[in-house]
């Protein structure tokens, strides 16, 4: 083994403490990009594989006549295209009344759009005629399978069905009625598949969607044409594979795992080139002389730098081989977590060799990039020049003279404030080090104290309403349900599917209909005040104003089977969860269909039995269904779950990467300053109060970076989130009180903590040794 | 044979028996000191020369607790210093040692006055009032709020006196205090630990120069970790005589 081979290896193990803290950095941002960037790729091809073998439908269009719209479609290009019936009927499951739906569906074969895959009890019988196959999450919700009944509210009045067999589709990986509605309680949404035939006969329709599926090959354009040739057709709203309400809602996770997958790895590896940087440049400090020495001997300056240059290598690659280890275990455990979490039937664990090639480069690539401006500096120096151990040559700067004036403070608060500038880079290091780590809890924790907030702001102060109860049409209700013990407040509401139009661009929502004076909705405007409901003109969620190009004042089409209905834009509200239109009940009346429905928004008294209330009111004669808006919240709060998880664990990273960057800027800082400590311990100064004086430096540091890292974690939190604002989420970076403080000490702990090592190296200082030794 | 040199230890002398001091173990254990019996009277001028590995700074090292023997019994100042924990080291340092360095060791982002207040500051001892004056005893009075990069060697030589003198302690030790400096810059320096002997301080120099054992009460020569002689100087020469 060459010399310079057994000094390198001798020179890392000499350091290992700060060799491993730096290796830990890179290693941790390798694994979280191989996790990330894994996760990212296998759910999306674990949606893919399920997309691919259940043939998910590109696009599926209502609106004209669909057997038209879907021979348009095959025309155009699409590979098949079929239709069928889709209706939201009232359902009876284990006495419970909710709104649910019902798709039509071949009984001799599998459809060949939209297939489901049976995973308990069999496919229809062929002919079957109160079979229903029902959809994997309401079967779990409501505990029920094959062999049970439920019963289906349709032109007749309640369908007895048998549930023939349970069923995952690529409709509903996650059970989201609609782009508006893809938060639910649970008990208030189930999908049943029902023979078509028999679903038109119980609800009197034939069927109202065209389904197609393009060629595995088409372009854009071709996607295009087919959609084109379906609105030629008499489709009035087309949703793309993309937009529709379960992709839609799962692409949102998948992006973060996409955003995450570039920006928190980045992060790790930043703050590892730089705490490699300060580390090795330290080093070459210390050993000028030796490498004055090997060049006045004749050693080459290519020699030196690839001597120096190779020791970042190795620490990069010791970090990259652990990280891409580490980062495929966390691939598979992140990856089944959530194809298991969510219920996607097919899970696709696969670590793809460009990734982890990748990881590898990035590890290496930041160790040569840490060590390459040392090992440059190293290679140019002068020989003579080295050789000369000046002392502290420099004169103090204007920062050093200004803090000589203040002399009120204590001497070693004045030997803090003046190291702060002493060692640029390591102080430039230990504040890199907190804006990253701010920077990765800020972002993490922004995203989900926002969604926290979010959803509190939605179902606090603009879902106002405990519950909402549809019912039959004439039935009493109204009346039925303010008696009922607990019940402070009914009002009627309306709801209804409207697709709006404005020149050429469209989207299908949710209309709401309120009464004027509603207690049961708060209008919030963009500026965040609250209005009333307009009794002339429509209100409406703020992302259609990008949609569509709208704006205030301007005349849009509500188009439903009813009709075309022309009204005016009054105003756009700022709502964290969808995109609604919404208007009075009266004129909702005007818009919507005439239905054999009514639906009522009610509130409670404050601490009923919410149990209590869905059992009592679905009792009520002419009441089909009930959904909690409480229920909503804890769905939501199961939801984040995971996403509490995630957050833990991005914040224990964040705390490792704070205390290994600090950990390192310590470490140097013990080294530089070892005559110095040396030397008061010789005068007798003990040990706390000579570790303090550093700390305090450090902390110093710290304390400097602290508004900087909130800052940025500020901004790069509301960037994270706006990766997520479309039409589904408007969400604004919002902070309980106590984050940033909680941030800003979390960090400090972690940079107190990194202390303690610096403390034992203090303790540690052969005072003998080195006050012989010039102070380098 | 070592000899023993008698003299009455007071509560600024010292008194080393049977000190021997052992690095590293088995084949690669050295013995820099070997049975060293030494007593230093209180308010001596000792001179401790030898050559390069003699030994002379680990005795220097031990006087001061910065090292501890390996055996023997060590008494600084009225205290025994063998086999106690840092902690009391630290205290006792604070207490009765001061030391000066060849390369100064001052703190480069203090001032001269800093860097003998960052003492007094650190170990509770003293009075940061003083330090002024400390510093006009080491002639420094125009040079108190200089960085030592704006200071001679001489000068910061000269600081690093004035903060060994912070603390007020028994004993000095000069561990080859005019090893970085040149003749004059040396001779004023010899001549500050001499007026502070005068005071009645206790200084021990350790040096390889034998030149500057002419200032000294008594001259202690260490070889290979023993004492191989020590002889009192009559007529001690002043530091501005002393030539190398």
């Amino acid at each position: 083994m060459r010399a310079t081979t057994h000094k390198s290896i001798r020179d890392l193990k000499r350091q290992w403490r700060q060799v491993a803290a730096v290796a830990v950095t890179i290693m941790l941002g390798v694994m979280v990009y191989v996790a990330t960037a894994g996760a990212y790729q296998n759910l999306s091809a674990s949606y893919q594989e399920t997309y691919d073998r259940l043939a998910f439908a590109d696009y599926v269009a209502t609106g004209g006549v669909p057997t038209d719209v879907a021979t348009a479609a095959t025309d155009a290009g699409a590979s098949d295209a079929i239709t069928r019936l889709q209706v939201d009927p009232p359902m009876l499951i284990e006495d419970t009344k909710l709104l649910g739906r019902v798709v039509g569906m071949p009984t001799d074969a599998h459809p060949t759009i939209d297939d489901v895959d049976v995973i308990d009890g069999d496919y229809f019988d062929d002919g079957a005629t109160d079979q229903v196959l029902l959809e994997t999450h309401a079967a779990e919700t409501f505990g029920i399978g094959p062999g049970d009944t439920l019963q289906i509210f349709g032109l007749d009045g309640w369908v007895t069905v048998t549930v023939q067999g349970v069923v995952d589709t690529p409709e509903y990986l996650w059970p989201a009625r609609s782009r508006q509605d893809i938060m639910s309680d649970p008990h208030s949404f189930a999908v049943a598949y029902a023979p078509e035939d028999m679903a038109e006969q119980w609800f009197g329709e034939g069927p109202n969607q065209a389904l197609a599926l393009m060629p595995a090959d088409a372009s854009a354009a071709d996607g295009d044409a087919v959609q084109k040739a379906m609105r030629d057709a008499g489709a009035t709203a087309i949703t793309p594979w993309e937009d529709q309400a379960s992709n839609a809602t799962l692409s949102e996770d998948l992006d973060g795992f996409d955003e995450m997958s570039k920006a928190f790895p980045a992060m790790f590896l930043i703050a590892a080139g730089v705490a490699s940087w300060v580390l090795l440049a330290r080093r070459i400090i210390q050993e000028r002389p030796i490498i004055g020495t090997l060049m006045a001997s004749g050693a080459r300056r290519g020699r030196v730098l690839r001597h120096y240059l190779g020791q970042g290598i190795v620490i990069g690659a010791i970090g990259s081989v652990l990280g891409v280890a580490l980062g495929m275990l966390a691939n598979r455990a992140v990856t089944t977590a959530y194809t298991g979490f969510v219920g996607v039937p097919d899970t696709v664990i696969h670590n793809y060799p460009w990734m982890i090639a990748i990881g590898l480069a990035f590890g290496i690539v930041v160790g040569i990039l840490g060590a390459l401006g040392p090992a440059v500096t190293a290679s140019r120096t002068a020989p003579a020049a080295a050789m000369r151990t000046a002392g502290s040559s420099k004169p103090p700067g204007a920062w050093s003279r200004m803090v000589a004036r203040l002399d009120w403070l204590p001497v070693s608060a004045r030997m803090a404030l003046r190291d702060i500038v002493r060692s640029r880079k390591r102080t430039f290091a230990t504040m890199l080090g907190t804006v990253l780590a701010l920077v990765l809890v800020l972002t993490s924790s922004g995203m989900m104290t926002s969604i926290v907030q979010a959803v509190n702001l939605q179902y606090t102060e603009i879902n106002l309403e405990d519950a909402t109860v549809a019912a039959q049409q004439g039935a009493g209700v109204g009346d039925a349900l303010a008696d009922v013990d607990g019940v402070s407040a009914v009002e009627p509401t309306t709801l209804g599917q409207v697709t709006i139009v404005a020149d050429a661009d469209s989207y299908a929502t949710l209309l709401h209909g309120y009464e004027p004076d509603t207690t049961m909705h708060g209008f919030r405007s963009q500026d965040g005040s609250f209005i009333d409901l307009p009794t002339d003109g429509v209100l409406i969620g703020q992302a259609v104003i990008d949609l569509l190009d709208v704006g205030v004042g301007d005349s849009i089409t509500l188009s439903t089977d009813a009709g075309d209905t022309d009204v005016t834009i009054a105003g756009f509200l700022d709502e964290p969860i969808g995109t609604s239109v919404y208007t009075t009940n009266d004129a909702a009346a005007t818009i919507l269909p005439e239905t054999s429905a009514e639906a009522f928004a009610l509130s409670f008294d404050d601490g009923v039995d919410r149990d209590q209330m869905r059992q009592t009111i679905t009792q009520l004669d002419g009441v089909v269904a009930y959904q909690d808006t409480r229920a909503i919240i804890s769905t939501i709060d199961d939801y984040l779950g995971l996403f509490w998880a995630f957050i833990g664990i991005m914040i224990l990273l964040g705390a490792i990467l704070a205390f290994a960057v600090m950990y390192v800027t310590m470490a140097v800082n013990v080294v530089e300053r070892t005559g110095e400590l040396a030397t008061l311990r010789a005068a007798g100064a003990p040990v706390r109060k000579v570790a303090g004086a550093i700390a305090v430096e450090s902390l110093l540091a710290t304390i400097l970076a602290i508004p900087l890292g909130l800052w940025m974690g500020a901004v790069a939190a509301q960037q994270f989130l706006n990766t997520f604002n479309n039409d589904l989420f408007q969400l604004d970076l919002m902070w309980s009180w106590w984050v940033l403080p909680a941030a800003a000490l979390g960090v400090l702990a972690a940079a107190l903590i990194s202390q303690i090592p610096a403390a034992r190296a203090v303790k540690k200082v052969d005072i003998a040794t080195v006050v012989r030794e010039r102070a380098a | 044979m070592t000899p023993t040199v008698t003299a009455v230890a007071t509560n600024r002398g010292v008194s080393l028996k049977g000190v021997t001091r052992v690095f590293g173990t088995g084949d690669a254990a050295v013995h820099a000191l070997k049975g060293i019996d030494l007593e230093i009277g209180s308010g001596e001028l000792v001179v401790v020369i030898g050559p390069s590995g003699s030994g002379k700074t680990t005795l220097c090292n031990i006087i001061g607790g910065i090292d501890a023997a390996t055996d023997g019994t060590v008494q600084v100042a009225g205290e025994d210093i063998e086999g106690r924990n840092p902690g009391t080291l630290d205290t006792f340092r604070r207490d009765h040692v001061g030391f000066i360095f060849q390369f100064f060791n001052l703190i480069p982002t203090l001032t001269a006055r800093e860097n003998v207040e960052v003492i007094v500051e650190m170990t509770g001892k003293g009075d940061k009032a003083h330090v002024p004056d400390l510093l006009k005893s080491v002639d420094l009075g125009d040079k108190m709020d200089n960085f030592p990069a704006q200071l001679s060697g001489g000068q910061q030589q000269r600081v690093a006196v004035a903060r060994a003198l912070a603390t007020d302690p028994d004993i000095l030790l000069a561990d080859e205090p005019t090893g970085a400096l040149d003749l004059p810059t040396g001779r004023q320096i010899l001549g500050l630990l001499q007026d502070l002997h005068r005071e009645g301080r206790t200084v021990i120099i350790v040096t390889h120069n034998v030149s500057v054992a002419q200032i000294a009460d008594r001259v202690i020569t260490v070889v290979d970790g023993k004492i191989e002689s020590s002889t009192v100087n009559d007529n001690p020469a002043d530091a501005a005589d002393v030539t190398w």
